[in-house]
């Protein structure tokens, strides 16, 4: 099939790309620019494990074609860091043992960072409505409700956070 | 999984759209948010030839609160439409609705309106991966002559289990749909085939363009069964409408029980026993939710999970609830 010329903006960087127009947003960035940490999963719009933001919003990349994707800007959980330094609630993950097997964790932080940019300090609710399109097979929902937590107020005093220096 | 391949149309306006739907029909599938069509598309349900999507119509993406009604784009985000004050205001059954539909990665500019209304049918025998379908003969809607949801039925019996809808039809709301060369208007609770196979009454030329949603005096309500609370469909769900005059009494009706048939089911019986009724007559509420029970049972089958008889159940408890809402 014949390959088409697009341009997606991705953690700020413009990326010239040849697909297909049945190439999936996901596909394109697990196996054409090593972007690895969107994970497929179900691969049927269930389990969020692939979700990345759009202009701010968090979107299940494997139901995207990567043609419908043009125009925006496009963020995933590689973007999230700045340098080696990890962000906030990338940081509150590790702190509150959020990650387990760790295949829903980029899908998590991409839901978690798209609400807390919008609400600040969001209750117990708020997170699960949030996170609602993101399973979690290791059942861990409570360590990644109190991490998302944690980051949008990251100056309360924490127990789980002690070890950290 | 892999999508199938396909030619991607990218049309610039709405004559364009209808100008490629006009010239290659049944080939041709609409592209709005993705989230029905390209799941389908990777079960190997449906292998479009080309794909015409919609993302350079943001005309078809609004809502306008007029004196009279409310219109909606097809393609309008369902986030955009749980945050419309008109819509909150005057449709409230709908905003119940798209608060449940798939979760809040999937309603913002990805699932849309349109395409929650036209989101196929489903039944856990369909639905499936080809594997699981290679395995034995062919159903009805996959081509065959065989029904695996209901033993010797002569058709599909798919089940319609689009939230959206069933809020709708509840509001007494009319579609637009746009062809080439005609544009016509239809009221959502004519718009259903008798088939699963294809639910809708629409040709392949034509484009679902506008949804309207009458102003009325009454107020709605919208309640849903599923599994979890976000990304299930619902497995019974139901839609309601009460007007009342001055003194309380209930003026006019609507029932519509959906994921029970191929189409949301508007029930005129059970409504009928509201009419005339105090708007707090809890035992008439109870009546008319039993006689909903009794009409939608006659319809559903067993194939969208769970166990046919606790659906039955639950149309009542459904109805009731929505009732008690308002």
């Amino acid at each position: 099939m014949e390959k088409l010329q697009i341009t997606l903006n991705i953690n700020g960087k413009d990326q010239a790309l040849l697909v297909q127009p049945n190439d999936t947003l996901l596909e394109v960035l697990r196996d054409e620019l090593d972007l690895t940490g969107s994970k497929e999963s179900c691969s049927e719009g269930i389990c969020g494990s692939c979700t990345i933001q759009m202009d701010g919003k968090p979107v299940r990349s494997c139901l995207t074609l990567a043609m419908e994707a043009q125009g925006t800007k496009i963020k995933t959980v590689e973007g999230l860091a700045n340098g080696d330094e990890l962000s906030n609630l990338q940081q509150s993950f590790i702190d509150h043992g959020a990650v387990q097997c760790g295949i829903c964790t980029p899908g998590m932080l991409m839901s978690a960072d798209a609400l807390l940019s919008e609400t600040l300090n969001p209750d117990d609710t708020t997170i699960r409505q949030a996170l609602s399109g993101n399973i979690c097979r290791c059942t861990g929902y409570s360590k990644i409700v109190e991490a998302v937590a944690h980051a949008g107020k990251p100056e309360k005093s924490c127990p789980d956070c002690q070890t950290k220096e | 999984m892999r999508l199938p391949g396909f030619e991607y149309l990218n049309p610039q306006n709405l004559d364009q759209t209808l100008d490629m739907l006009a010239e290659h029909k049944d080939e041709a599938k609409i592209l709005a948010g993705g989230t029905d069509l390209l799941v389908r598309m990777k079960k190997g349900l449906l292998a479009p030839k080309y794909i015409i999507s919609l993302k350079a119509l943001d005309s078809l993406s609004y809502i306008k609160d007029e004196s009279d009604c409310i219109k909606i784009g097809t393609r309008t985000p369902i986030a955009d439409i749980i945050a419309s004050k008109p819509v909150q205001k005057h449709a409230r059954a709908l905003f119940q609705a798209c608060e449940k539909i798939g979760a809040v990665s999937i309603q913002h500019y990805k699932g849309t309106i349109g395409g929650n209304i036209l989101q196929n049918n489903r039944c856990h025998h369909y639905n499936q991966s080809d594997f699981y379908r290679s395995g034995r003969q062919a159903c009805h809607k996959d081509g065959g002559k065989i029904c695996y949801a209901r033993e010797e039925a002569d058709r599909c019996n798919s089940t319609c289990q689009s939230d959206g809808a069933t809020a709708l039809m509840a509001l007494g709301a009319g579609l637009t749909l746009a062809g080439k060369d005609n544009k016509r208007e239809v009221e959502l609770a004519n718009f259903y085939t008798t088939d699963g196979i294809m639910p809708f009454a629409m040709e392949s030329q034509e484009l679902l363009t506008e949804i309207s949603i009458p102003k009325t005096n009454g107020e709605s309500a919208y309640k849903r069964l599923a599994y979890r609370s976000a990304i299930d469909y619902p497995i019974v769900c139901a839609g309601v409408l009460l007007e009342s005059d001055n003194s309380d009494k209930i003026v006019r009706a609507r029932i519509v029980v959906g994921a029970m048939g191929r189409a949301p089911l508007l029930l005129a019986n059970a409504a009928s026993k509201l009419k005339g009724k105090d708007m707090n007559d809890q035992a008439t509420f109870k009546d008319a939710a039993t006689a909903a029970m009794s009409s939608a049972a006659a319809f559903a089958v067993h194939n969208v999970g769970s166990t046919l008889e606790y659906r039955c159940a639950m149309v009542e408890e459904m109805v009731l609830q929505a009732l008690k809402e308002i």
